[in-house]
């Protein structure tokens, strides 16, 4: 119950700090009469409406997708080094709209976001099985290496592409590594809603990816289908990752922090881990964007960065604590 | 020996081409005339356009083919590259930092300081509590040491005007354009001492390769042997990331494929085999990154990037066959 209410106080937290900071600070109270009783004259009500409140609903939507993929990802995959960005997931998506926006020239968000799903589908399932797949054996310095290439290929083919086009460096950038700078130019409802359907499919399948740890064979015994289930769980993993690239870029590390995090609070219960994934991520990477522009202000650092350079540290924490025969 | 011969004509070819191919195309005959006799347009499109970074990318290739089988042979893991290990990105890290600090130092020595901080800090983090390291966990750490690099380079970028930013950008990434002789000068002048520094060294790296206990017992010092060739591999890869930035999965590449053309075995002729295997790719990396759109230089790291990254997924797939890793 305390965690639960603590999960909470931070989300509202993150979210009226991401509302409130600016190049004008809104105060509580303004943020309040700006919501309850907005005036379209006043220039800080037109900020909030027009700019921080997408961003809020961008950031809610990347970071609880990506928290939530990577704790299904990790259970998945038993590797502790498991995440959308880190495997290539986020990279497919990314490479998928920007190859889209080639090929059909430029046309709508809307449109080139739908190509973010086949995308990442292509590149989960490709990472899945080169890090070992189907047979349950997956070598986290074998899945790592494995997601490191698959996103340098697919980033060196989206800066050919970029480059090519001759697009400004602030597209190049959005699309190699994520911001929530331009979250009211993206299709935020549609993905709000993908998002949601991909959390509900993770939170259905937890019962079956938890028995499914326990070992293929076990896991057949009682009665469920493994290559079935770990296809669901990709399903998962895409639409939420695709939805958080359509929105915000390619973001890693957060599915890595978020998943130790959410199981140091709610223990091995994979639905709860799963919850309280949703809400740090959404948390931390609110966190993040807010941090990311007052750092340097008036200069702003994208998200992507930041939760990079929070993540490094804890993607080498986990790597030492691997043991060296484990890590084959 | 008649296969290091094939593995020089591949070098040779690719030389050849890359001289050859470019917005203006010179035919087999006027490459002739322009190299032998110095005179008419062919001359003037080697010597000023595309000779010079042709050369530097042929001193680019070796200096990372070098530095790549080092550790390969150090540490037996064929992904134990500078590039992987995250020495690349410490040394254009170092460099991107001067650029923003104005920082009066050259360019070679930002690297390098670069390059040996990020090896010190990969082999401090990895080391376990009995005080060795396994290379599986250097690995990791410094994979992990080449992604904060890379987010602490982007955050740079962030500081800098938006067209010193693009300059950078496409730096870090890796790239040859518009390279001058004197940057080939550097590469190879740098290049060649530490050469020099690794033949004296090789009895020791072959050593080595047996096993350190064997090492031992043949009368070599272990520790101050690895320390020296770890030096001089990171020294190799900071010379080549300060001319052309950090050009990933060339170093990962050349030893391996290299030692396939050749078949070598001793570490001697594997270096030189990588040397000019490193060469070699580099070469038709920065070819097919001009000639695949022409008008538009995309950088070489890009290409290197589209070539190595299969070649890493492969090492992974044929590795998950044999279970070596």
């Amino acid at each position: 119950m305390k965690a639960v209410a603590g999960l909470i106080v931070l989300l509202v937290v993150a979210a009226v700090l991401t509302v409130a900071a600016g190049v004008r600070t809104a105060t509580v109270a303004e943020i309040w009469q700006a919501l309850a009783a907005y005036d379209p004259t006043d220039p800080l009500h037109v900020v909030i409406f027009n700019i921080r409140l997408p961003r809020l609903v961008a950031g809610l939507v990347a970071g609880a997708g990506l928290g939530v993929a990577g704790t299904v990802m990790q259970a998945l995959t038993r590797n502790p080094l498991a995440d959308p960005g880190l495997l290539g997931v986020n990279s497919g998506a990314a490479f998928a709209i920007v190859l889209g926006a080639l090929v059909f020239g430029r046309s709508d968000a809307g449109l080139m976001s739908a190509l973010a799903f086949p995308g990442a589908a292509l590149a989960s399932f490709a990472v899945f099985m080169l890090g070992g797949g189907l047979r349950g054996e997956t070598g986290h310095v074998r899945l790592a290496l494995a997601g490191t290439a698959l996103n340098a290929l697919l980033l060196s083919l989206v800066s050919a592409i970029v480059l090519a086009r001759s697009d400004t460096l602030e597209v190049f950038r959005f699309w190699v590594t994520g911001s929530l700078s331009q979250a009211s130019e993206r299709p935020l409802s549609a993905m709000a809603l993908v998002t949601i359907a991909g959390t509900g499919l993770a939170l259905a399948l937890a019962p079956r990816l938890e028995a499914l740890s326990l070992g293929s064979a076990l896991a057949r015994g009682l009665g469920t289908r493994p290559a079935r289930i770990q296809l669901g769980a990709l399903a998962a993993v895409t639409l939420m990752t695709g939805a958080a690239v359509s929105v915000a870029g390619p973001i890693a590390f957060l599915g890595l922090m978020v998943p130790p995090l959410a199981r140091r609070i709610c223990g091995h219960a994979l639905r709860r881990e799963l919850l309280a994934s949703a809400v740090l991520g959404a948390s931390i990477l609110l966190l993040a964007d807010t941090a990311g522009r007052l750092v340097l202000a008036p200069a702003e650092v994208r998200v992507g960065i930041m939760t990079a350079l929070i993540g490094t540290p804890v993607f080498i924490w986990i790597a030492r604590r691997l043991k060296p025969g484990a890590a084959s | 020996m008649t296969r290091g011969l094939v593995l020089a004509s591949i070098l040779l070819v690719s030389v050849v081409l890359s001289l050859m191919i470019g917005q203006v195309m010179l035919s087999p005959a006027a490459l002739w005339t322009g190299l032998s006799t110095g005179q008419g347009p062919a001359a003037l499109t080697i010597r000023v356009l595309r000779g010079p970074g042709v050369a530097t990318a042929v001193g680019v290739g070796a200096v990372l083919g070098l530095s790549g089988t080092i550790f390969q042979i150090l540490l037996r893991n064929p992904l134990a590259a500078p590039d992987v290990m995250g020495f690349t990105s410490g040394a254009g890290l170092a460099v991107i930092f001067g650029v923003m600090t104005g920082i009066a130092l050259p360019t070679p020595l930002l690297s390098a300081i670069g390059g040996c901080a990020a090896a010190l800090l990969v082999a401090l983090l990895s080391l376990r509590r009995d005080g060795t390291q396994a290379a599986i966990t250097l690995i990791l750490v410094g994979l992990g040491i080449g992604f904060f690099t890379a987010a602490a380079g982007s955050f740079i970028l962030t500081r800098l005007p938006p067209q010193e930013a693009a300059e950078a950008q496409r730096w870090l990434s890796g790239s040859l354009a518009a390279r001058n002789w004197g940057h080939a000068a550097q590469v190879f002048g740098f290049g060649a001492v530490l050469a020099v520094g690794l033949a004296i060294q090789v009895r020791s790296l072959a050593l080595l390769e047996l096993g350190d206990d064997l090492a031992k017992g043949l009368g070599l010092k272990a520790g101050r042997a690895r320390l020296g060739l770890a030096a001089t591999g990171v020294l190799l890869a900071a010379t080549g990331v300060a001319v052309a930035g950090p050009v990933p999965f060339v170093a990962l590449m050349a030893g391996p494929l290299g030692a396939r053309v050749t078949r070598a075995k001793h570490p001697a002729a594997r270096l030189a085999a990588a040397a000019c295997t490193g060469a070699a790719i580099t070469v038709l990396a920065d070819l097919a990154a001009r000639a695949a759109l022409p008008g538009l230089q995309l950088p070489v790291g890009v290409a290197t990037g589209i070539f190595g990254a299969p070649y890493l997924l492969w090492l992974l797939a044929r590795d998950i066959e044999t279970g070596d890793l």
